[in-house]
């Protein structure tokens, strides 16, 4: 217990995290348009990308990503989320995306090992 | 002892500044490279760290409990069916409404949380997640990937639809080692 590691090295840094899932969105979908048959490889690009530079920062975290992609038609959507952790060492960061044709909304919680 | 303490307060007060600075819903236009200028994008996140903070409790040493594996594994049908009652009993009846959703978003994320909590699986982190939207042609899609331990976490997911709404229930349980 002596040997806890504190300060920014082990945190969950919410700029560091919602840069690299602005850059991960970006570098998947771009400026591409809405286009049905490749949302499926999107989020999964998306999803994956963040993962793996998140797991490069090499934090004691273990992580859940979500993306939701939805093409704009005037529809509306609201996520919300609750969670029951340690306060003071996990985090949570959304980052909320769109362009003219599409919202995509990632979620990245980090949770403490 | 006490040092430990002090410092915790530090970091958490240091923490807390730096974070109320940056505000909680930053909205600003992307700007980057100038090719893709007509995307924009939000960051939200947890503003006010919980309200313990205001009178941190002194570190708790505990003794080392060399426990390995969760005692009692997380009841993945059990949160489903769950999930499957609260978003029936909260949204059989409703029709779509911005405002109403919103509400409901976090209300129902709070109900499914309070219940997943009440069946006192010890050492499990809990998050919940939710998304209702309005069912009007568009075509959508949720994905998700952890990194993390597959023998010992786990999630669970539903997804509910009436005439004009869905929505998507997804909890996450995390073992704390």
């Amino acid at each position: 217990m002596d040997e806890f590691q504190t300060g920014e090295e082990t945190a969950f840094v919410v700029d560091e995290v919602s840069t690299i899932i602005k850059e991960s969105v970006e570098g998947a979908i771009g400026g591409n348009a809405y286009q049905h048959s490749r949302v499926n490889q999107w989020t999964t690009n998306v999803v994956e990308q963040s993962l793996s530079q998140l797991s490069k920062l090499g934090k004691p975290f273990k992580y859940i990503v979500t993306c939701v992609i939805m093409q704009k038609n005037g529809a509306g959507l609201q996520t919300a989320s609750s969670c029951f952790w340690d306060n003071t060492t996990d985090g949570s960061c959304t980052v909320r995306w769109e362009n003219k044709s599409m919202y995509c909304i990632v979620s990245v919680f980090g949770l403490a090992i | 002892m006490s040092d430990l303490a002090k410092e915790k307060a530090a970091r958490l007060l240091k923490k807390r500044g730096s974070v109320s600075s940056l505000g909680s819903h930053d909205v600003r236009a992307k700007e980057t490279g100038g090719k893709i200028k007509d995307s924009i994008s939000t960051v939200s996140y947890i503003d006010e760290p919980g309200h313990h903070d205001d009178n941190p409790r002194p570190a708790v040493q505990m003794e080392n409990t060399f426990q390995l594996a969760p005692h009692r594994r997380f009841p993945v049908l059990t949160v489903n069916d769950i999930l499957k009652d609260v978003l029936a009993s909260y949204l059989q009846e409703e029709k779509y409404e911005a405002e109403l959703c919103r509400q409901m978003t976090k209300t129902i994320s709070e109900v499914i949380k309070a219940r997943v909590k009440d069946l006192m699986v010890p050492r499990y982190k809990i998050i919940v997640l939710i998304s209702i939207g309005q069912l009007s042609d568009q075509n959508m899609r949720i994905g998700s990937r952890c990194l993390w331990d597959s023998s010992n976490d786990t999630f669970s997911s539903h997804s509910f639809k009436n005439s004009s709404l869905f929505a998507v229930a997804n909890v996450y349980a995390v073992y704390f080692e």
